[in-house]
């Protein structure tokens, strides 16, 4: 079949010339992530992704967690992770590592920490991604899941390590192409419709084969919800209860705004003292001048030309990237307060006619 | 399948054990579980583990994860992880050092939860499944090991998920007797990925059985259509009661009732000093996230001309 063979070479696209356009998720995977960012909630974890690329498409078919405190112990971080690889290749799982998840509260993600990570995996994998997972905002009724990759602007520039006002300007880069976010889509493989339909229908089968056991049943923990019919529709789009979201986001959102007038006032400072050096270097300069116009009138030889620059050394500029993530991050929450606030409003006013 | 005439069997030493713990009928110190629920992520990896599987190879097997309430009676299976194994006509052979290392995998992220059992796939028990069970049960020791299966052949046309716990048989016990008795299996999960099986949910309705992420306001959008396609439900019955058409059902009427009076009677000036008062907050605010986003951008626009 042609059109098999066209998807093995691109598949087998080992040079990496088709860049990455989207994201497809297996089902599983979806779950995992859940799963596991929701258990470890408030510490944010992350996790492995495996899978492969197709012709643009990543296609994210397993995951796994990683533990916890792998900073500190970053040796057996990484022979845990060799050695569930091996062990998940060793029952046909796709062992090709194309990225990493980690879980978010409130969208505040944008930090040192993921952006060095996240270069580590893009210069090792030039085709890994990170699946962002916000759980505050998933337990809200709608899931929030972001795929996204560093932008090459942004690579480039952090290789360097030069994140001077000059070179961002030069790159064109500022807090909205950091990152570029993929499109992200979810796949249910045949099988798992029909766990889905199965799970929609009451099973009357097993209902049967077990009634007579059911009375010993005791009484369920209040920490999970659900039925037989495990599909029931999901109304939690349409809480009321708007406040404790919005306060929390504008509780962050000051924060990172404290944070950047921080930062403002150190690049002030930078500002202020390379103005002083430089008003120190002209004076000195202009000093020299008059003082070997005044040695030409007396007829002496002119003063030798000392290295000026090396006796005024300009402060280093303060590296920008900061500035720039904090800037992404307040953006970050801006947009998800007006996200939030359209269907907050449509809601509202849905309630004022109900009330009429 | 000949799990009928068994149960019969097996029932009595289920009530003993339940209702006296104390009673020596069963070897089993603890009472055994007779309720699991089931994490559906579980099920998810069970079917991505078969559709894994090796060429020629028609059951795959693997190891349950989970937690037990205090008293060992309710089983929560959580995850799973896929073991390997090999089956001949006359002999069936588990990797258990692939097991042990994948269970230290998973302790080392996740300590709470411990071996409650294993799956299988497949509708059947066969000569096997008792020998493995045996081994589970040998990991699980104290309690209960719990036997999972899905019939993802689709006989009866429905993926018939059961759960067994097993009852020793016979007088002296051999680890290849035993009679699996079939136990309730909930399907529970938490608000966070409820959220996410609504959009998988929303996936198996399309022809490429795949889905794009929803907006909030899409989502919602979703929402009020449902619940205005059940008011419109629950009216035509309430009209085609009123016409007569419909005898009056009592316990329905209830329920309605109930419902209706769900409704929260509000002081209409109150309620629209709450309104305002929210409206204002909300708009407020959007007003001054706006601002922000304005500044950043001109800022940025800014840095561009240095």
């Amino acid at each position: 079949m042609p059109a098999n063979k066209d998807q093995l070479s691109a598949a087998l696209d080992i040079e990496g010339v088709v860049p990455i356009q989207s994201v497809q998720l297996d089902a599983m995977v979806v779950l995992k992530i859940v799963k596991h960012c929701r258990e470890s909630i408030p510490a944010t974890v992350t996790g492995q992704l495996m899978g492969l690329d197709v012709n643009g498409v990543l296609e994210v078919t397993h995951s796994f967690p990683m533990p916890k405190n792998q900073e500190s112990e970053d040796f057996e971080g990484s022979t845990y992770q060799l050695q569930m690889m091996r062990c998940l290749r060793e029952v046909n799982v796709d062992d090709n590592s194309v990225g990493w998840y980690q879980s978010t509260n409130m969208g505040n993600f944008m930090n040192q920490s993921l952006i060095e990570h996240q270069y580590e995996f893009q210069q090792a994998l030039s085709k890994s991604v990170l699946i962002i997972h916000d759980v505050s905002r998933s337990s809200m009724g709608n899931l929030n899941l972001r795929a996204l990759r560093l932008t090459p602007a942004f690579m480039k520039l952090y290789k360097e390590n030069k994140f001077t006002t000059e070179a961002l300007a030069r790159a064109k880069l500022t807090f909205s192409n950091i990152f570029e976010e993929l499109p992200i889509t979810i796949r249910n493989s045949a099988l798992l419709n029909a766990l889905l339909y199965e799970l929609e229908t009451p099973d009357e089968s097993v209902e049967i084969s077990t009634s007579h056991l059911t009375t010993y049943k005791n009484t369920n923990n209040a920490q999970s919800t659900g039925s037989k019919t495990v599909l029931t529709p999901n109304y939690d789009m349409l809480d009321l209860s708007m406040d404790p979201f919005v306060a929390k986001n504008l509780e962050f959102l000051m924060e990172t705004i404290d944070d950047h007038t921080q930062e403002q006032g150190n690049y002030a400072y930078w500002q202020r003292s390379v103005e002083r050096e430089n008003k120190k270097k002209a004076a000195y300069l202009l000093n020299r001048k008059t003082e070997n116009a005044r040695r030409a009138q007396a007829g002496q030889a002119p003063l030798p030309n000392e290295d000026v620059d090396s006796m005024f050394k300009l402060p280093a500029e303060p590296s920008r990237l900061d500035h720039l993530l904090i800037s992404g991050q307040i953006d970050n929450y801006c947009k998800q307060i007006n996200e939030f606030a359209g269907p907050t409003l449509g809601k509202l006013f849905a309630v004022g006619e109900l009330q009429k | 399948m000949d799990a009928t005439s068994t149960l019969h069997l097996a029932l009595p030493a289920v009530h003993t054990v339940v209702m006296g713990a104390s009673a020596p009928v069963s070897q089993l110190v603890q009472p055994r579980a007779f309720a699991t629920s089931v994490n559906p992520l579980v099920f998810f990896s069970i079917l991505d583990h078969y559709l894994r599987r090796n060429a020629g190879q028609d059951r795959v097997i693997g190891t349950l994860l989970g937690v037990r309430s205090e008293d060992g009676s309710e089983v929560q299976i959580r995850s799973c992880y896929p073991v390997p194994h090999l089956e001949t006509e006359d002999q069936v052979e588990v990797d258990m050092e692939y097991h042990r290392t994948m269970y230290e995998l998973h302790r080392q992220v996740n300590s709470k939860e411990v071996i409650v059992g294993w799956y299988a796939t497949g509708a059947d028990l066969n000569q096997y499944s008792a020998l493995i069970h045996d081994f589970y049960q040998k990991e699980v020791s104290a309690f209960p090991a719990v036997h999972l299966t899905m019939d993802t052949a689709l006989t009866n046309e429905r993926l018939g998920v059961k759960t067994y716990v097993a009852a020793p048989v016979g007088i002296t016990s051999k680890e290849n007797n035993c009679m699996f008795i079939p136990i309730p299996c909930d399907v529970k999960y938490f608000k966070a990925e409820r959220a996410g099986l609504e959009l998988l949910a929303n996936a198996r309705n399309t022809d490429s059985s795949s889905t794009t992420l929803l907006s909030d306001m899409d989502n919602l959008e979703q929402s009020i259509i449902q619940v205005q396609t059940m008011l419109e439900r629950v009216s035509a019955y309430v009209d085609s009661v009123l016409a007569g058409t419909v005898p009056a059902n009592n316990t329905v009427g209830r329920y309605l009732m109930n419902t209706v009076s769900v409704v929260p009677k509000v002081d209409p000036v109150e309620f629209e000093k709450m309104f305002n008062s929210h409206l204002q907050d909300l708009l407020m605010v959007v007003y001054l996230s706006n601002m922000t986003r304005t500044q950043l951008a001109v800022a940025k626009r800014l840095e561009k001309l240095i």
